[in-house]
């Protein structure tokens, strides 16, 4: 029965129609991760693709190495002794671009003491270049003092009760007490970050085409009567239909992230994995993790809210007969909290903050300060949103079952 | 393992939005064939569709061997089958895996549905296109691949709506010797506006008009409480249109020197006509009224909404 199930699902035109889109959009969203990073040349023009990555990874990995005072102190002196050459000086754009090439090696690094000096809400890409050597002392200090500063300002501390500003100030200190980080080359998982949430977000949606049409398609085919009509048809039958629905989902999305994983890693390698996110442009996020932990979690956090997002369309399809109105679920799951999520209403941030589609852009939610209070502990988003989803998606599994069982043939 | 005994249909009133598709009717069915005549919207579809559990009356039982059908639920769907009007399938599967498929949710071992999907596709020729996909076979092609399903599972009642809608002469000679093998000591119920399938095969015949059921019996036994009597008559074509508004006219010929007509009438329309033999037709056309079942395109619904509407 799964096996005739399954096979329903992938000979329909549709299901093969949008294996093809998604395999053109996951090539383009590789072709875009590659193309993303390039390397300056003497001449300040951009190489792209293999030969300019393995080039531009030899300069980074010059800089490898524990983030000390004595480091730190020593990439503001290099960033304004090239500053002060005379191409640094030009306003000239193709000195410029010399210059940056003379500083792509510890570019990384640079954007660090972006991140650390600049404060909340704030990104000022040349602000490293006002800095001086004896400022390097402040720099994992600054994260503590500018969570500070920013707990201070009057929306914040309506934003967050006592316990959560304890919470924040605490993960801080721990972050402080890691000090000093590890720096390593880690494009491979900048890269795969930056495009993941698109590739989960497209895989998620084209599969919503395949499973919007698997509970009403026994409808549109007129099929239902013989169906329902049969032994297991209120039954064994329906399960079937969600297990394959469900296996199907899980086959393409792990096929999809292997695949995209494999071409991001085998290009770029895995250096850097064991390095804390907040090297690899998570300054200011709270959550103690490493990039493989952030890939894990980018992996199962959007396979959760992906199976969630694609249950609830089945729902719909089962229940509503019509796969247009299943098949809007997934857009409207994406689209409608970017509308709402503006609000300066606090609750309302948090309502949001607990959406299913944050789920599928982790690298985003990392930088997130939602928190919520259950049972008298403070708890960050992503501590929340994989076991809230992965427990109603098992209770949407029986929910589906029995609402597709008790409809009537048409 | 249930064993079928009867099936009992007792007050089985089915209403949609206030009007009555299906109206109080009571029938006990034991083994054997039973043709359901009717025009269109006489409630055919409704009561089949009912006692294949698809529906639920609004009022009313349908009980196996005394078990009320609805409660029996998967136990007495093991031992049915059923081919719908509007028989559906899944376009890109072939022959052979659509009813493989329909075998599996039937409840059928894998080994045993190989072997009947086998042998059905053989009954109903369709082996040369077993592994055609269904969305390719001709209309009645795909009839015969409904049927094929409907038997799938040796069912006990079977339960059949237009079987031989679409069918050629030839297929509908293949489906009643069909039926006549596989209805051994079961209960086959099938609808068709082809009176002459159901003249042949069936062992009662079952009228129905606006919901209710107006007659029912043998074939011989319904021939013969036929309120009207046949006449054939030869008129000149000028006066052919007048008897057929005094007159139920069961068929026209031209021959040389007029119009033959087949009068149902309980007097001899003229002292020239001569009685011939009733058939079912003749029957349907006594109860179904002036309306000619094979010229009307309406469906269920259709005469539903007037009979609302009215």
């Amino acid at each position: 029965m799964l096996y005739f199930e399954l096979k329903k699902i992938w000979v329909k035109p549709v299901t093969k129609i949008a294996m093809l889109a998604l395999a053109g959009m996951l090539a383009i969203i590789c072709y875009l991760a590659i193309h993303g990073v390039y390397y300056v040349n003497e001449s300040g023009e951009n190489e792209y693709g293999i030969e300019a990555i393995q080039k531009l990874k030899a300069e980074k990995k010059e800089w490898n190495g524990l983030l000390t005072e004595e480091v730190i102190a020593e990439v503001i002196a290099e960033n304004r002794r090239l500053n002060e050459t005379e191409k640094g000086r030009s306003e000239n754009i193709q000195d410029s671009n010399i210059v940056f090439g003379w500083k792509q090696g510890f570019h990384d690094i640079r954007l660090l003491l972006m991140y650390s000096f600049c404060k909340f809400r704030e990104a000022d890409y040349y602000l490293p270049d006002a800095l001086v050597p004896e400022d390097a002392h402040s720099f994992y200090a600054n994260r503590s003092l500018h969570l500070q500063e920013w707990l201070a300002e009057e929306e914040q501390q309506h934003r967050f009760s006592e316990k959560e500003r304890a919470f924040l100030i605490g993960r801080y200190d721990m972050l402080e007490e890691r000090a000093p980080f590890y720096y390593d080359y880690a494009d491979g998982w900048k890269q795969f970050f930056e495009w993941a949430a698109a590739a989960i977000m497209l895989t998620m949606l084209t599969l919503s085409f395949v499973t919007a049409g698997i509970f009403s398609g026994e409808f549109g085919y007129k099929a239902d009567s013989v169906f329902y009509a049969s032994y297991h048809g209120r039954g064994k039958a329906v399960a079937a239909k969600l297990e394959a629905g469900f296996l199907f989902v899980t086959f393409v999305y792990f096929a999809v992230m292997l695949l995209y994983s494999v071409v991001v890693f085998g290009i770029f390698g895995i250096d850097g994995a064991e390095l804390a996110i907040q090297t690899n442009g998570r300054w200011k996020s709270f959550y103690l993790l490493t990039n493989l932990q952030q890939y894990v979690l980018t992996i199962l956090g959007g396979y959760i809210g992906t199976v969630f997002i694609l249950l609830l369309t089945m729902l719909v399809s089962a229940r509503t007969k019509s796969p247009v109105a299943a098949v809007t679920i997934p857009f409207m799951l994406l689209f409608l909290p970017g509308f709402v999520s503006g609000s300066s209403f606090a609750p309302v941030g948090k309502i949001t903050g607990l959406l299913p589609d944050r789920l599928l852009d982790i690298n985003q939610t990392l930088s997130l300060f939602y928190l919520y209070e259950i049972g008298g502990k403070v708890l960050g988003i992503l501590h929340v949103l994989p076991t809230l989803y992965a427990v109603l998606s098992a209770l949407l599994f029986p929910v589906i079952c029995q609402v597709y069982r008790k409809l009537s043939a048409g | 393992m249930v064993i079928f005994m009867e099936l009992k249909i007792e007050n089985l009133t089915k209403t949609f939005q206030g009007a009555e598709a299906v109206s109080h009717i009571s029938y006990t069915m034991g083994k054997g064939v039973y043709g359901l005549l009717g025009v269109n919207g006489a409630g055919k579809t409704t009561l089949m569709r009912m006692l294949c559990t698809l529906l639920e009356p609004t009022e009313g039982t349908i009980c196996l061997n005394g078990e009320d059908i609805f409660r029996m639920g998967a136990k007495y769907r093991k031992i049915l089958g059923y081919l719908p009007q509007e028989f559906g399938y899944y376009p890109d599967f072939t022959v052979k895996d659509y009813l493989l498929y329909i075998a599996s949710i039937k409840g059928v071992h894998r080994a045993a549905a190989v072997k009947r999907v086998g042998e059905l596709i053989d009954q109903v020729g369709l082996t040369k296109v077993q592994n055609r996909k269904m969305k390719k076979l001709s209309g009645g092609m795909k009839r015969r691949a409904g049927i094929a399903q409907a038997m799938l599972n040796h069912p006990s009642i079977l339960i059949l709506d237009e079987p031989t809608a679409g069918l050629d002469p030839n297929e509908r000679i293949r489906f009643r010797n069909l039926l006549s093998e596989f209805a051994q000591d079961r209960l086959v119920l099938l609808s068709t506006h082809i009176v002459s399938d159901i003249e042949s095969v069936a062992n009662e015949i079952l009228f129905m008009k606006e919901g209710m059921l107006l007659h029912s019996g043998t074939p011989e036994a319904v021939i013969g409480a036929m309120p009207e009597r046949v006449w054939r008559l030869t008129v000149p074509v000028h006066e052919a249109s007048a008897y057929d508004r005094h007159y139920k006219v069961a068929s026209r010929k031209a021959v040389s020197g007029g119009i033959s007509l087949r009068i149902l009438s309980k007097e001899r329309p003229h002292s020239e006509a001569e009685e011939e033999n009733a058939t079912l037709e003749d029957v349907f056309l006594s109860y179904a009224g002036e309306q000619d079942p094979f010229s009307s395109e309406k469906t269920e619904e259709d005469v539903l909404a007037k009979r609302t509407w009215l």
